[in-house]
């Protein structure tokens, strides 16, 4: 089993129903397994913060989500997820590709590298990194913390995970 | 059309929809004071993608977005999605003055020329239109709340410098939360919160 149906299979394991994504080419296989996944409702989103508001609504339907994105997108939508889910308290489990690592050599993923975790240490977010494939079975803890901290928390998907040691994008 | 009046007319003709609301969140709250109404005075423009992810996970329950043109503009993007998703419970209405009101009615970008129900057919929408009048609203309202979703409805009200002076509902952060989510939890039949109220 890859990486990315190892994910999948723990999103499954916690009941996710519902997933919206906007890809970074980390993330792009994991949002494809689950788009074929027809237990999920998968939206695609044109902007992240949709991402979040979507999942956020969700959470008063009763359904279990996800957003998933790139750290970029993950910057772009601190205010919505500021005045949305920390204003009141609504959980939102968002599955982040942590770009601009030292591993991550693109210059347009640099600054994203150093300043993603500070931002969320700032708004007082948790997260939580998954760099090897052992630490995939922590997914469901990660998702319950979430729920329990109401407020949203980010999952890192680091580079090593997805792409291995190997990689060479 | 005053956009007070063509709330309240809303608020009457709702019949058992759950709603989204972005600026018109006091208004409304004036008209209805109802807890099954999500009041969303931040994250502007978003209150679209929540009422969408509503309406697609809970398919039993009639979701109206009351949104307005400032808030869609930030989020025009959720066109798109809400086409896509085309979710048959989810209405969209827009109430559309050209002027960010709540800051003293400062013009809104391109003037008033914006024609939004026409962006919303080119994104997909089978069902769009624009409603200039009080009268034309009496009329058509019954069909648009009987119709299937996704549907698109831009209610074009004067500008007014009174919204700020409508006082906004007594309660907001977690309590909003627990209020909806409970609302929802009684008049569905489902679990929002787990066992131990999280």
């Amino acid at each position: 089993m890859d990486v990315t149906a190892q994910i999948h299979e723990q999103l499954t394991k916690i009941g996710v129903k519902l997933a919206a994504s906007l890809p970074d080419d980390w993330v792009a296989p994991l949002i494809e397994k689950i788009a074929a996944d027809n237990q999920i409702r998968h939206v695609r989103v044109a902007r992240e913060a949709e991402a979040i508001a979507i999942c956020s609504g969700a959470f008063f339907g009763g359904v279990r989500a996800v957003a998933l994105m790139g750290a970029t997108g993950l910057l772009t939508c601190t205010g919505e997820l500021a005045t949305l889910n920390l204003r009141h308290q609504i959980p939102v489990f968002l599955i982040v590709s942590q770009r601009g690592s030292i591993d991550d050599h693109r210059i347009y993923q640099e600054v994203q590298g150093r300043r993603t975790i500070p931002l969320l240490h700032t708004y007082d977010f948790p997260y939580h990194v998954v760099d090897r494939r052992e630490e995939i079975a922590s997914i469901p803890d990660a998702f319950e913390s979430c729920r329990l901290q109401k407020r949203p928390f980010v999952l890192f998907l680091t580079r090593r995970l997805v792409k291995g040691e190997g990689g060479t994008t | 059309m005053r956009a007070r009046e063509a709330i309240n007319l809303l608020a009457q003709q709702r019949g058992d929809a759950v709603c989204a609301l972005g600026m018109a969140a006091n208004e409304w709250w004036g008209a209805t004071r109802s807890e099954d109404s999500f009041y969303m005075h931040g994250a502007m423009g978003f209150a679209a993608s929540f009422a969408l992810g509503l309406a697609l996970s809970l398919p039993q329950a009639n979701v109206w977005l009351i949104n307005a043109d400032g808030s869609l503009c930030m989020n025009l993007g959720c066109l798109l999605t809400e086409a896509s998703e085309a979710a048959r419970n989810l209405k969209h209405f827009v109430l559309a003055n050209g002027v960010y009101q709540t800051v003293g009615a400062l013009p809104m970008v391109n003037d008033g020329r914006t024609d939004y129900a026409a962006i919303a057919r080119a994104a997909g929408f089978a069902r769009a239109r624009t409603i200039d009048s009080l009268d034309e609203l009496k009329q058509q309202l019954p069909a648009i709340a009987a119709e299937d979703g996704p549907s698109f409805t831009v209610l074009r009200v004067e500008p007014e410098r009174s919204f700020l002076r409508t006082p906004p509902m007594t309660y907001e952060g977690p309590e909003m939360k627990y209020r909806f989510g409970r609302a929802l939890e009684r008049r569905f039949g489902i679990e929002v919160f787990g066992p131990q109220g999280y």
